[in-house]
């Protein structure tokens, strides 16, 4: 009888066993936009100035990028091949749509998200600008149209005589930007790292003058585009320089 | 702390065998040595284990969005044969999950699981004493009663971090066993068909077939050898599908089982996976199984 008893109170303790979780934070980065403050005149490296109207980003997906890796290349190349869907979430990219209007920008940063990497190595940041979503941070009357294109520049050149040549430049695809670090980053063991993504959109009518402007309109969205590109920098922030 | 629990829930069939004083096997007319489940139901008889379980899984791709799982479980259990026909066992699981994401952030959770309740009723034997032949059919239901972990906002947790589905899951089968001292077969099929459950997860349909034969040279000790297929239907989360489970898996088996004292069990097995073909990006590991089994 007593034995029987012993077995049943072992069953009412099991059912009585108090619950607990620990859970505990692994590698983690998060990820601001940092954009320039926009000055009252931008001025070109050919002399020009620069009255925006229009400077406006939408970007979709920020994605940390591995540094080259022998192994790692030779082993997906080899290994059996998985289909994957159209994948903008995962521990190593960021899908949160944002669009940017830099004409208003006072430099403060935007934080886009946080990224929870496996370890390894890093070199650098992909940026994918793409037309925003209907969710997109930052979407408002005055940037609907960016629901349409990734990139959208307007205004005029003012050249030394006060003579202003207005421009124009969208971009309806995708913009691919990838940029490095300035030193690798090197994620090993659970903590908390700070990736800020740079942009410079004063520096995005340097090598455009007046000759190009006359001579071909899609020159000089060419040349945007491309000074859109490397006006990206992604930089390594200390805890305490964090937003 | 809790590696008392388990300890303690080991030791306590030892306990209550300290007053034994008849032999369970001897009292069935047969003296295969058999473990919770597979034994041969006689009036009034009763037996109580405890068993601790270890496994490995990995669900998701590597890199990507894989979790690595490691999980302990501790059972005990208790069977009461009320008839020569008829055995009710009721087993409730503590449970110990250890989980793992690509960017080595943890989740260390200890809760009880989902208690089970199965009944067993022999429809037919070759004969009524010490029978050769039995064929049976099984019954049950696991109950809800693991905890529904959340996070700080009160979201629950994936069902991969619960102890269990925390749905009521209807069980039903069939079992046959032969006895021919020393040897011993036991086949097994049954099939669980989970309900809606924990973060309005709905676990697949899952089919368990075990076939395992034992030789036992001698009275206090036997081997066994088997295998154990399951299959399982895909799940779905807020209705829509998993992919990273359905398929099916089929374990090679090995196990001993021991009589050190006249009422008292100790068995151990080990499974290791031998066909894997599980959806998606999911892999099982190794299996391992030990306890105690105390008849009274």
């Amino acid at each position: 009888m007593t034995s029987r008893l012993l077995a049943t109170a072992a069953l009412l303790c099991a059912l009585l066993l108090p619950h607990c979780v620990r859970v505990t934070d692994g590698i983690e980065v998060d990820v601001a936009y940092q954009p320039e403050a926009t000055p009252a005149q931008i001025q070109t490296d050919m002399g020009y100035r620069v009255r925006l109207s229009q400077a406006m980003l939408a970007l979709g997906q920020v994605e940390l990028r591995r540094c080259d890796n022998f192994v790692l290349d030779l082993w997906r190349l080899v290994a059996p091949g998985r289909a994957r869907a159209h994948e903008f979430e995962t521990p190593t990219s960021l899908g949160v749509p944002v669009v940017i209007d830099l004409v208003e920008s006072a430099g403060t940063p935007m934080y886009a998200g946080t990224l929870r990497p496996p370890p390894g190595t890093y070199c650098g940041i992909r940026v994918v600008g793409m037309p925003a979503d209907q969710d997109a941070e930052g979407l408002s009357d005055e940037t609907m149209e960016m629901m349409e294109r990734s990139v959208l520049v307007s205004g005029a050149l003012e050249d030394g005589d006060g003579l202003e040549t207005a421009f124009r430049a969208e971009l309806r695809q995708i913009l691919d930007v990838e940029t490095p670090f300035d030193r690798p980053l090197v994620l090993g063991r659970p903590g908390l790292e700070h990736v800020a993504i740079e942009i410079d959109h004063r520096r995005w009518f340097d090598g455009i003058d007046l000759a190009l402007l006359r001579k071909s309109e899609s020159a000089v969205q060419h040349r945007i585009i491309e000074n859109i590109r490397s006006s990206f920098r992604a930089v390594l922030s200390a805890e305490e320089d964090w937003l | 702390m809790k590696g008392w629990w388990i300890v303690g829930a080991l030791c306590a069939p030892l306990w209550v065998a300290a007053e034994a004083s008849a032999c369970g096997t001897c009292a069935v007319g047969d003296p295969t040595l058999t473990i919770v489940g597979m034994e041969q139901p006689r009036a009034n008889r009763v037996r109580t284990s405890a068993t601790v379980r270890h496994r490995n899984d990995r669900i998701g791709e590597p890199q990507v969005d894989e979790l690595r799982l490691s999980e302990q479980r501790m059972e005990l259990a208790g069977a009461y044969s009320p008839t020569d026909r008829v055995t009710f066992s009721l087993m409730m699981p503590l449970v110990h999950r250890l989980v793992t994401a690509v960017n080595l952030a943890e989740a260390d959770i200890w809760a009880p699981g989902d208690l089970e309740l199965r009944i067993r009723g022999v429809i037919w034997r070759d004969r009524e004493f010490a029978p050769r032949h039995l064929v049976g059919l099984i019954g049950g239901l696991e109950f809800p009663t693991s905890s529904v972990e959340t996070d700080t906002e009160g979201v629950p947790l994936p069902l991969e971090f619960q102890a269990g589905t925390g749905s009521w899951d209807p069980i039903a089968g069939a079992s046959y066993t032969m006895f021919a001292d020393p040897w011993s077969v036991y086949v097994s099929s049954v099939g669980i068909f989970p309900t809606k459950g924990t973060a309005d997860t709905r676990v697949g349909i899952s089919f368990r077939q075990t076939a395992m034969g034992q030789f036992q040279p001698w009275k206090f000790l036997a081997f066994q050898l088997g295998a154990e297929l399951r299959i399982d239907r895909p799940g779905y989360v807020g209705g829509v599908r998993d992919p990273n489970t359905g398929g099916h898996i089929t374990y090679g088996t090995v196990g001993i089982v021991g009589l050190p004292h006249a009422k008292v069990l100790i068995h151990a097995t080990a499974a290791i996976p031998m066909i894997q073909r599980l959806d998606g990006s999911h892999e099982e590991g190794f299996a391992f199984t030990a306890g105690l089994i105390y008849d009274i």
